[in-house]
């Protein structure tokens, strides 16, 4: 057990080791709490209306256990995701995991070790979605102190379950099936695969939403006491004992959810001391080399410097499994589901939302979603941090600093072309706006994203992360994407609704006048703050 | 010709370090682990600001002077995991194209060069899967590519195979015939001793000793081998 706890903690040591972080992040996350208060006070009071509402609503009813049922469904569901991409590369993808195999540990106490981190961001999802809505909901209930103490206990279970699933049938998977014969490829395949089920439940969900149909079974499950609880936690037991145990204080359920943790954990362990480390073996060959055939004189070109740049950092992105997957497809997350939603529903209510604003007010939303997704995309807020040790060919090749950062927020505005031109489609097939709407709007989302990759390459340089071991640090355990689109949405969000407000500026070349002189303004802010940081040689103190 | 003049570098603890190497010379730097021979070449190469002093390289100032300077060294740095997800051609051309090597040279000096070094099978291959000797190579390559007037190389047989260590000694000294500098960091003693014209040896941040080896056994009055003389100087007594 000792060596189970040394390994866990230096493996966590590891992970968060501030080794090569400068004290400015500390300055960076305060102003990002300080944006984030009233987010939460506003998250916060909505959860406690929602909860509220739906139980005075349900509670004649004696239906109200469906809230905690459907809470723990969410979470199970959510948990199962987020376990399935961390476990991937936590067990498997991670480099450092190769480094612990020639000590003496059993595969269970790596496991055990690699599991850590990943139940940490399990645990503060919970802490962020559970925890305050089992409360709201035992206030709305006026719940005994033993509620309380069961709910607690159950959050302690909670990512127990999910996790085990998704770990056993990942470690099934990396075991028995030769996916690790090409760790590259498996990496992008496993996180296409995770976007395309996403996006396959929605559209089965969508297409197969009988209303009438679902209605009847409502009405008649609603007839019994819990019976709509019984319907929606009907495939998974977990989540009927969780619910049963918090809402309705049965001790027998606890024991019975007690038990089921207790036995996810057993076979997560006892399966994993078989499966994990031989499934592991497989993942650090490199592949053999293969010989070039032919003449490689047709290979070599000569290039401009800033192409030949720009190619070179295109090619990284799409050569590295982890870079593909959060530059680019993570990406195209959000317009994909808006494009399925919009296209699926077509004619009905939800496309005609956009009728019920002017063309001003049309563009001002369509403005303030597109800055919003482009500026998630974390191309541009790991311009430098993905270079890590390479950064300092950099400083020795003879390169102007400026080429470098123009080159980096070029790539970065080039990978938003994607996103954007999946917008572009939904404008015209889905939202059917006029030529005239969607052509302003272009040009200004294009303006956008040279600002939000500008904004993000200036963060980066600020607060780099080149010291990483595996490449998934560069993107997780880091807040720069949250400031980013905070400094973002605040300062946007803000203006977009005093244009909104302010009653003489009308129509659309108006609007789109007023947003391109305050986007070329903070471009040109943005620009004079980076050849400053540039002139003080802020790319060589790294 | 590089001039290091009263350069300082406060946490590597160099100060106002004089040097100033001549054309046409092999010079080796040598000094023990933390002793700043990495801090100054990577202040040599403008990786790192200089605290205070000036090193011009070819008469170019690497602070002031940046591009033009850079224009004028190859370096190969201690770790060659660079670049590690192009391929090697990849690495290659982009190296030809910061440099504005001509397609024709280019051409000629990649296929020459790899064939010598026995990686031109290996250039359609990511450099990832390239074993440590081989991504040195590449990263060799990459800077006789240009054929810079100053070459800096930071451990540059560390992990090459015999032949291929021969075969950079021998680049190492047709380069210092054609009048060009070479100046290179090892703790391989007897490399230093069959290589260089002079030596520079820095202990604590300090330059103990500069010239040839036959000053340095005159000055210290000895016959002894270079390692011998090399732990007298840099031992802590």
């Amino acid at each position: 057990m000792n060596r189970t706890w040394l390994l866990i903690k230096t493996i966590l040591k590891m992970h968060y080791s501030r080794a090569g972080k400068s004290n400015s992040q500390i300055g960076l996350l305060v102003v990002a709490a300080l944006f984030l208060i009233p987010l939460v006070f506003f998250y916060l009071s909505s959860l406690r209306e929602i909860i509220n509402t739906l139980y005075d609503a349900l509670n004649p009813l004696g239906q109200e256990t469906v809230i905690i049922g459907l809470l723990f469904v969410v979470m199970h569901v959510l948990l199962f995701f987020m376990s399935f991409i961390t476990v991937l590369s936590a067990f498997y993808f991670a480099e450092d995991i190769i480094s612990f195999l020639p000590y003496p540990f059993h595969g269970y106490q790596l496991l055990l070790g690699k599991s850590a981190q990943p139940f940490i961001y399990l645990y503060i999802t919970s802490a962020a979605i559970y925890l305050p809505a089992f409360v709201y909901y035992g206030n709305a209930a006026s719940a005994s102190f033993f509620y309380y103490i069961i709910g607690f206990i159950l959050f302690i279970l909670l990512p127990i379950i999910p996790f085990s699933i998704a770990s056993i049938l990942l470690m099934f998977v990396m075991r028995f099936v030769n996916i690790t014969k090409n760790k590259e490829r498996s990496k992008i395949i496993a996180g296409i695969a995770s976007l395309s089920f996403i996006i396959l439940i929605n559209v089965v969900v969508r297409l197969n939403t009988n209303t009438e149909m679902m209605m009847q079974d409502v009405a008649s499950y609603i007839q019994e006491k819990d019976g709509l609880l019984k319907l929606i936690t009907s495939f998974y037991p977990p989540a009927y004992f969780s619910t049963m145990a918090l809402a309705s204080g049965g001790l027998l359920f606890f024991l019975g959810i007690l038990i089921l943790t207790g036995i996810a954990f057993l076979l997560f362990i006892c399966l994993g001391q078989i499966w994990y480390i031989k499934g592991l073996l497989g993942t650090g060959n490199k592949k053999s080399h293969k010989k070039t055939t032919g003449t490689v004189s047709k290979h070599i070109k000569k290039r401009p410097v800033w192409l030949s740049y720009i190619r070179k950092e295109l090619l990284v992105i799409f050569r590295t499994p982890t870079f593909l997957m959060n530059c680019v497809i993570q990406s195209l997350f959000a317009p994909v589901f808006l494009f399925i939603i919009f296209m699926l529903d077509s004619g009905t209510s939800v496309t005609g939302m956009m009728d019920i604003f002017s063309t001003k007010e049309q563009l001002l939303v369509l403005f303030l979603a597109s800055m919003f997704i482009l500026g998630a995309n974390a191309t541009s807020y790991t311009s430098l941090s993905r270079e890590g040790k390479d950064w300092n060919s950099n400083l020795f090749l003879p390169l102007q600093p400026k080429q470098i950062f123009y080159s980096k927020i070029a790539v970065a505005w080039i990978i938003n072309l994607i996103p954007i031109g999946l917008i572009l489609a939904a404008c015209i097939f889905a939202f059917k706006l006029s030529f005239t709407l969607t052509f302003i709007w272009l040009i200004i989302v294009l303006l956008s994203s040279w600002f939000t990759s500008m904004l993000g390459t200036y963060l980066d340089l600020d607060n780099p992360k080149l010291n990483w071991t595996d490449e998934q640090e560069v993107f997780k355990t880091r807040m720069i994407g949250l400031i980013a689109v905070i400094i973002e949405i605040g300062l946007f969000g803000l203006l977009v609704l005093l244009v909104w407000n302010i009653s003489f500026i009308q129509g659309l070349y108006l609007t789109s006048g007023i947003l391109l002189i305050l986007l070329v303004t903070a471009i040109l802010i943005i620009d004079y703050l980076l050849k400053s940081k540039l002139k003080q040689n802020a790319h060589q103190r790294i | 010709m590089i001039e290091i003049n009263d350069v300082s570098k406060d946490f590597a603890g160099i100060k106002s370090m004089n040097l100033t190497i001549p054309d046409g010379k092999i010079i080796g730097f040598l000094g023990p682990n933390g002793a700043g021979k990495s801090t100054t070449i990577k202040m040599m190469t403008g990786i790192l600001p200089i605290d205070a002093g000036t090193i011009t390289l070819n008469g170019f100032d690497i602070e002031k002077e940046p591009i033009q300077a850079k224009q004028h060294i190859g370096y190969v740095p201690d770790q060659p995991d660079m670049f590690l997800r192009l391929k090697g051609i990849d690495y290659l051309n982009f190296i030809g194209d910061i440099f504005e090597v001509p397609e024709t040279t280019r051409k000629e000096r990649i296929e020459r060069l790899t064939t010598q070094f026995n990686i031109y099978e290996a250039l359609q291959d990511y450099i990832q899967t390239y074993s440590h000797g081989m991504r040195q190579k590449i990263i060799v390559t990459g800077v006789l590519l240009h054929d810079p007037d100053i070459w800096i190389l930071d451990e540059p047989l560390t992990g090459l195979d015999p032949k291929s260590a021969y075969m950079l000694k021998e680049m190492m000294r047709e380069h210092a015939a054609k009048g060009k500098t070479v100046f290179f960091s090892s703790h391989g003693l007897e490399v230093v001793e069959q290589l260089c014209d002079e030596v520079a040896i820095i202990k604590n941040g300090e330059l103990i000793f500069y010239g040839g080896l036959a000053e340095m056994r005159k000055q210290f009055q000895t016959n002894q081998s270079l390692e011998q003389v090399f732990l007298e100087l840099t031992s802590d007594e």
